[in-house]
């Protein structure tokens, strides 16, 4: 009986052992002898009219809400930069001795920017303006040329290669006691060649433009000394040529106030599929040069939608499926956009209830300087085209 | 012992349930599959000549009327392969478990039993690179094609003892099973397409009837024949539906054992698989043809190990397969070898073979070695 346990034991092993066989299974065809019957084939087709309705809208992140402000010469794009600070204090503490101090007048008072985009090889400066403490935060780049003159001239800089900008303005910039307190100043760039220089703004939790002021205490505490802060409260800049919406058979895409446009598709069965779908890719002809910071770029995204309320429409929330471009400043003629993942989850059974619909917009909105203009269904040489290539019906062969 | 038995055949039917992802040969693209062969690992190791008279095969239910107590059975084949497509040989391998049973004497002449065994295998795997012109631009692609699966044959049988010179058995053939065939294509170099991949499942069905007959007309001789009669193979998948006929097998063999210790059999078989033909050509495949299998073996029973009696086999073996490669026709020879082990004092038995051939087909070539262990129990 011993021995037959050795024997069971030895023979459960090996089929043990035998199960546990690596396998081998992926053989070279031999076609057409040793091929199976069918074989995947591609096809392509062009459709032209596939863009039935599209529209643009502006206004999904204004000016006032971008996370830069810009200064440019460039002939795309002039633009100068308007901030409002928060009020000046009137009074502070010096708390070793508990003793309250008057502000006004400072010692001096400095303007303190961090840099976000520059042209090193342009050396630029930046010549900072007084303004209105209450200006129109409304006012066009023609109406803001009145404050931009050089009686209102505080201070000209010239821009560090990178870090933080600093200018010492007059202390006649600050408001005296009894008046709001309210400090707003411009600034606008200058350099030997059309270029743009760009600050954050403090949105998006990016550091605002401030404001320094270094008081002493009055005497016989006038050996004390602080720098107060005062942070932009209100960041914006105004644009030439002006930003508006586009003419019937353009389309615009992102800029600031950011723009957004929706195209609504019509569709063969064989461009919503599932897996037949290997690739398909949407043509935006621009007709105009990709607007951005010079040799920087930027991303056009087109997203499937889940609820087409219009310009309101709630997105598909997957980024993989969303189509990407990558846009060059200064960039012409077509952007191609793969756009396969939304066609095929369009022919998912989940996915078949969406909108044929995708909506475009710059990514990240209001984060960088970046905008097209594409042909719509009324340009003359028609609206958005989709170029898909497909797999055809893969027939399984009868007995 | 009788613990055992369970455990064995529940674990031989849960292999069964899902055949094992492995291609049997490359040729198993072709027409309905790759032939299986519903023999047992002892049958195997003496080239299927006694496939006819072997009550663990399923070649003829009169086989069943060997059995004298509760039997089951199972065997394993571990294949190692080489196929030269003409571009180099390429090396495979696959483990399968194509067969397992069990047979119950219901009193003194009665035998029945059950078989499960491959009848078609459809388990391949090829993979080729090709070129294509999408938007007019030249763009590499590997295909990958995979099915996985097969038809089985379940065979309900029984044998019945007439007297001690004649046995007769009938069979009723269940033909089940299912292929998925999946398609892929892969765009290595262009990231910017998608890969494809499709999934299709095919279920397949059928019946069939067979009758076997043994008939010892002297001391020491048997004599066999057996006949299959099967309807049509009814096809099932989202493309539709489709039937294919398929063949009458008749088979003959013998059984001598012309001293005490020696064996010797040979079983032929014979199957009109030109019947498929009009299907698989309205499929636009080559027509399949009427194929023979022919087998003969010997076995020894005068060696003993620890104790026990160890049969020493040897066999040869030779068949036609029914679909073709192209306009060539496509056959199998193999020769073999095997020796068994009786465990627990007779109640298990032990067969180990090792069979090595090959498949030609005008200029392909697949070289095979093939291990098979069969495990028989008596509780």
């Amino acid at each position: 009986m011993a021995r037959t346990s050795v024997w069971r034991n030895t023979l459960l092993a090996g089929l043990v052992a035998a199960g546990g066989c690596t396998e081998k299974l992926t053989t070279p065809a031999s076609c057409p002898e040793v091929c199976p019957n069918s074989s995947v084939q591609l096809a392509d087709t062009l459709l032209t009219g596939a863009d039935v309705a599209d529209t643009s809208v502006r206004g999904y992140v204004l000016t006032s809400e971008a996370t830069y402000v810009a200064a440019s010469s460039l002939d795309s794009l002039k633009s100068m930069i308007l901030l409002r600070f928060a009020p000046v204090p009137t009074q502070w503490v010096q708390t070793a001795t508990d003793t309250v101090q008057a502000v006004f007048p400072p010692d001096s008072v400095f303007a303190e920017l961090q840099l976000v985009f520059q042209d090193t090889a342009v050396h630029p400066k930046i010549v900072f303006y007084r303004l209105p403490a209450q200006f129109d935060t409304t006012m066009s780049y023609a109406q803001a040329q009145a404050y931009f003159v050089d009686s209102a001239v505080l201070d000209t800089v010239a821009v560090p290669d990178s870090g933080n900008m600093e200018a010492r303005l007059p202390i006649s910039v600050v408001p005296a006691p009894g008046d709001s307190g309210v400090v707003s100043i411009g600034a606008r760039v200058i350099a030997d060649s059309p270029t743009v220089v760009a600050f954050s703004s403090g949105h998006s939790l990016t550091t605002a433009p401030a404001l320094s002021y270094f008081v002493h205490g009055q005497p016989p505490q006038d050996s004390l000394s602080r720098n107060l802060p005062d942070t932009a409260t209100f960041t914006t800049f105004v644009q030439s040529p002006a930003v508006v919406q586009p003419p019937p058979g353009v389309l615009a895409i992102g800029g600031l106030p950011a723009a957004h446009s929706l195209v609504h598709l019509s569709l063969p069965s064989v461009a919503v599929d599932s897996i037949g779908v290997v690739r398909a890719t949407l043509l935006l002809h621009l007709v105009r040069p990709a607007v951005g910071f010079p040799g920087d770029s930027f991303f056009v995204n087109a997203f499937p939608i889940l609820r087409d309320y219009g310009p309101k429409s709630v997105l598909f929330p997957d980024t993989l499926i969303t189509g990407v471009a990558v846009i060059h400043a200064g960039q012409t003629g077509t952007v191609e956009i793969d756009i396969a993942p939304i066609l095929r989850i369009w022919g998912t059974t989940s996915g078949d209830s969406m909108p044929r619909a995708i909506m475009l917009g710059v990514f990240a909105e209001g984060y960088a300087l970046g905008e097209v203009d594409i042909q719509g269904r009324l340009a003359g040489g028609g609206g958005p085209q989709l170029e898909v290539t497909y797999v055809k019906k893969y027939e399984v062969g009868v007995p | 012992m009788t613990r055992f038995l369970p455990g064995l055949l529940a674990v031989a039917a849960l292999l069964g349930a899902r055949p094992a992802a492995a291609q049997d040969s490359v040729f198993g693209i072709r027409g309905l599959g790759f032939l299986g062969e519903p023999i047992s690992a002892h049958s195997a190791a003496l080239g299927g000549g006694e496939s006819m008279f072997d009550g663990s095969s399923a070649v003829s239910p009169a086989s069943l009327a060997s059995w004298r107590t509760l039997a089951g059975w199972a065997v394993g084949a571990q294949s190692e392969r080489t196929f030269n497509p003409g571009t180099g040989a390429v090396s495979l391998s696959s483990m399968r478990f194509p067969m397992f049973g069990f047979a119950a004497p219901v009193g003194n002449r009665l035998v029945i039993g059950v078989n499960v065994s491959d009848y078609l295998n459809r388990n391949w795997d090829v993979q080729r690179t090709d070129t294509v012109m999408p938007r007019d631009s030249a763009l590499p692609v590997t295909d990958r094609t995979r099915s996985l699966g097969g038809v089985t044959d379940i065979r309900f049988a029984a044998a019945y003892r007439v007297s001690s010179r004649i046995a007769l058995g009938v069979g009723l053939h269940v033909l089940t099973g299912s292929v998925q065939t999946a398609v892929e294509r892969d765009f290595p170099t262009d990231s910017t397409y998608h890969t494809f991949g499709q999934v299709t499942e095919t279920d397949y069905h059928g019946l069939g009837a067979s009758l076997g007959l043994f008939v010892s007309p002297i001391p020491r001789v048997v004599v066999g024949a057996s006949a299959r009669i099967n309807g049509r193979l009814s096809e099932i998948n989202p493309g539709g539906n489709a039937s294919v006929r398929l063949p009458t097998e008749l088979a003959g063999g013998l059984y001598v054992t012309p001293w005490d210790g020696v064996m010797v059999a040979t079983t032929v078989i014979h199957d009109n698989w030109s019947v498929a033909a009009p299907t698989l050509v309205a499929d636009s495949q080559p027509p399949s043809r009427d194929v023979w299998s022919v087998g003969a073996g010997a076995e020894v029973t005068l060696l003993k190990l620890f104790g026990e009696v160890t049969p020493l086999r040897a066999g040869y073996r030779w068949r036609q397969l029914p679909f073709p490669v192209g306009t060539a026709a496509l056959s199998e020879r193999a020769v073999s070898g095997g020796l068994s082990f009786a465990l627990a004092g007779g109640r298990a038995n032990v067969d180990l073979t090792v069979e090595g051939g090959s498949r030609t087909a005008g200029a392909l070539t697949e070289s095979f070695t093939t291990i098979l262990v069969g495990l028989s129990i008596f509780p």
